[in-house]
């Protein structure tokens, strides 16, 4: 994308940043007017030494892109010289050794400014829980919270803000908010960690879900997200789209595959990549066809290690919510395609869909 | 750790944003709390962003004798500071201040947080727990409400269409003699919650609620022990939550089960003692 010029004021004097839109506000105002004071450290808001005045109240300079500011009044640690509460803070800073390599102070004293005037005098427990978003890795908490505290002693806090009154109008009633009607209890899964098991109910019998469960071509395309490009023998190798809210990934891979007729059970081992997040994926699937009042039910074990940018991201349990929607979906798409109808169009699916695309490809391909 | 790049468009109003999301590959951008470390990270590579922020109709207020209805673009900050009205007695203060860091309540929304639908994530487990409602705007301006228990789908779905806003939400107004508990169990102050418990009371309505919240899915509503709380009280539903936390959280291995257990005999606590 081709930069552009955003408008705004810094420090109190107004400036023209030239700005890709993906160029988030710290490194806008390091780059383009060389205040470097503002410091980068995690650039995903957990450490909080970017943090800056936007508009007079502290944000993440990481978390804000720079078009986003425009028109914005941002006030960095350049611009507290004439500040007598910054002044303050500095020199009980310096008193009480709150700082030791210093990285992470700009964003420790805006935050400590902010509450110092919000807040006024609070008791210690308090304090800390106000300053737990700024990450200090020397560890010289006690410094920073003994200065912070000696700055506040007998400081009030800022007046209570008046409600604004809302616009008074008669509206629609919101749906009964009594209790609810009971949702239907999900199964117990078994396995924990990176493992788990789902049962899929399917509306069909057993012969017919074996007949599709046992060819790979079929499977694939009821699999939400899955593209099977080729099978050899045991062999297969395809792509499963996943999407998780606003992340999007396709893993490329390949497996074997094990079918077993007799037992109508299978297995599917395989790993993928993705480029675009820069994860890896391995994993195994095995599944197993039984017969069930009304049809057939079919169990699903499903065990997975995830690496790379993804695996920041996993928190095991949504992988879990993200493998029962998958598994619901999968149901449908099967029942559709033994009823006979056309299969769904292929659509990208959850993170667990990822691997269980996988597995599903090893699987199918038979 | 920077974004990968995207284009980046400003919406005047919702029936622009939600033409604009129609095209495709396209996230709306309010406070970007939560997307801003997605795209950072690169996990997140949308072709194009559109900010919503400065749309006026997403930062209306409005309320009767039954209900606030918030504009989705309210910061968290706004909220823990009391700038709009509080109709539930507290408990939206309270949760908003238990929301990250002040830092990040100062640019994040309770809409965005509620798009976003990340089930460990304050505002949904509440809002589903105050029985709330939110109001969605399509392209073409047509409207439609729906209870938050019905808008999130699961981990980061929601009933939201392809060209569709969440424009507000609409919270109860409890009444003098509510009650309310919250407790939301974190390793680290202001991360996502490990397990959040949720009870309402208010008599007065003949609301009563026990949600568990952060349970990898959409907050799970616990009906019988809500029936016994209404009918005799939080020792009574105390009794009954072992059961249906049993039951209903049948999807979460042991040990995270007693987690959501413990949350929400506390929010029980909390609400004997408010």
């Amino acid at each position: 994308m081709r930069p552009r010029p955003v408008a705004l004021t810094v420090n109190g004097d107004p400036a023209t940043l030239l700005v890709e839109p993906r160029t988030h506000l710290a490194d806008a105002l390091r780059e383009q007017l060389n205040l470097t004071g503002t410091h980068l450290g995690c650039e995903q808001g957990v450490c909080g030494a970017c943090t800056l005045l936007i508009d007079g109240k502290p944000q993440r300079a990481c978390l804000a892109f720079a078009v986003d500011c425009e028109g914005s009044a941002v006030t960095t640690i350049e611009g507290f010289d004439a500040d007598p509460t910054m002044a303050a803070l500095r020199e009980a800073f310096s008193a009480h050794h709150a700082l030791q390599c210093g990285f992470c102070t700009p964003g420790m004293l805006v935050t400590a400014r902010d509450v110092v005037l919000r807040l006024g005098e609070i008791p210690e427990a308090r304090l800390r829980e106000e300053l737990a978003g700024n990450l200090c890795r020397c560890t010289g908490y006690v410094g920073i919270v003994a200065a912070v505290q000696a700055v506040a002693a007998g400081r009030a806090p800022q007046p209570a803000a008046v409600p604004l009154v809302p616009e008074a109008r008669r509206m629609a009633q919101p749906e009964a908010a009594a209790p609810a009607a009971a949702p239907a209890p999900r199964p117990a899964p078994s396995g924990g960690g990176n493992s788990l098991t789902e049962r899929v109910a399917i509306a069909a019998p057993p012969d017919a879900v074996w007949a599709v469960l046992s060819d790979l071509p079929r499977l694939a395309a009821c699999l939400p997200g899955a593209v099977l490009d080729r099978v050899e023998g045991d062999r297969v190798t395809g792509s499963v789209a996943v999407a998780l809210g606003p992340i999007r990934a396709r893993f490329a891979g390949s497996g074997e595959v094990a079918l077993d007729a007799a037992a109508r059970a299978g297995r599917l081992r395989g790993q993928g990549g993705d480029a675009g997040t820069g994860s890896r994926a391995e994993g195994e699937i095995a599944w197993q066809l039984l017969p069930a009042p009304g049809g057939s039910e079919v169990e699903v074990t499903l065990g997975w290690r995830l690496t790379g940018g993804l695996a920041q991201f996993n928190r095991a349990g949504l992988v879990r919510d993200v493998v029962r929607r998958v598994a619901q979906d999968f149901a449908r798409n099967l029942e559709a395609l033994i009823a006979g109808e056309t299969p769904p169009p292929a659509r990208p699916i959850g993170v667990l869909a990822l691997l269980w695309g996988i597995l599903r490809s090893r699987l199918f391909r038979r | 750790m920077k974004s990968a790049a995207f284009e980046h468009l400003r919406a005047a109003s919702i029936g622009e944003a939600a033409a604009l999301l129609a095209e495709g590959e396209t996230r709306l951008l309010a406070g970007g709390q939560s997307l801003g470390p997605m795209l950072n990270l690169r996990l997140a590579r949308p072709r194009r962003l559109v900010d919503v922020k400065r749309i006026p109709a997403l930062r209306a207020l409005a309320a009767d004798a039954r209900m606030l209805r918030l504009g989705a673009g309210w910061t968290h900050a706004e909220i823990e500071d009391g700038v709009v009205e509080d109709s539930t007695r507290g408990l939206l203060r309270h949760v908003a201040h238990g929301i990250a860091y002040r830092a990040v309540r100062n640019r994040g929304t309770i809409g965005g947080s509620l798009a976003h639908a990340d089930p460990a994530a304050d505002w949904l487990a509440t809002l589903v727990g105050l029985g709330a409602t939110v109001t969605i705007e399509g392209r073409a301006g047509e409207q439609r409400r729906l209870a938050v228990e019905k808008f999130c789908h699961g981990a980061f779905a929601t009933d939201l269409a392809e060209d569709e806003v969440l424009e507000a939400v609409e919270l109860p107004r409890l009444s003098p003699q509510a009650r309310w508990g919250y407790h939301k169990i974190c390793r680290k102050t202001g991360e996502f919650a490990k397990a959040i418990g949720i009870a309402v009371l208010d008599p007065g309505r003949g609301l009563a609620r026990i949600v568990a919240g952060a349970v990898d899915g959409p907050p799970v509503l616990l009906p019988e022990s809500s029936a016994a709380l209404l009918a005799s009280g939080a020792a009574a539903a105390g009794a009954a939550l072992p059961e249906e936390v049993a039951l209903r959280l049948a999807h979460l291995p042991a040990a995270e089960q007693a987690l959501r257990l413990v949350a929400l005999r506390r929010a029980l606590a909390g609400l004997a003692g408010a």
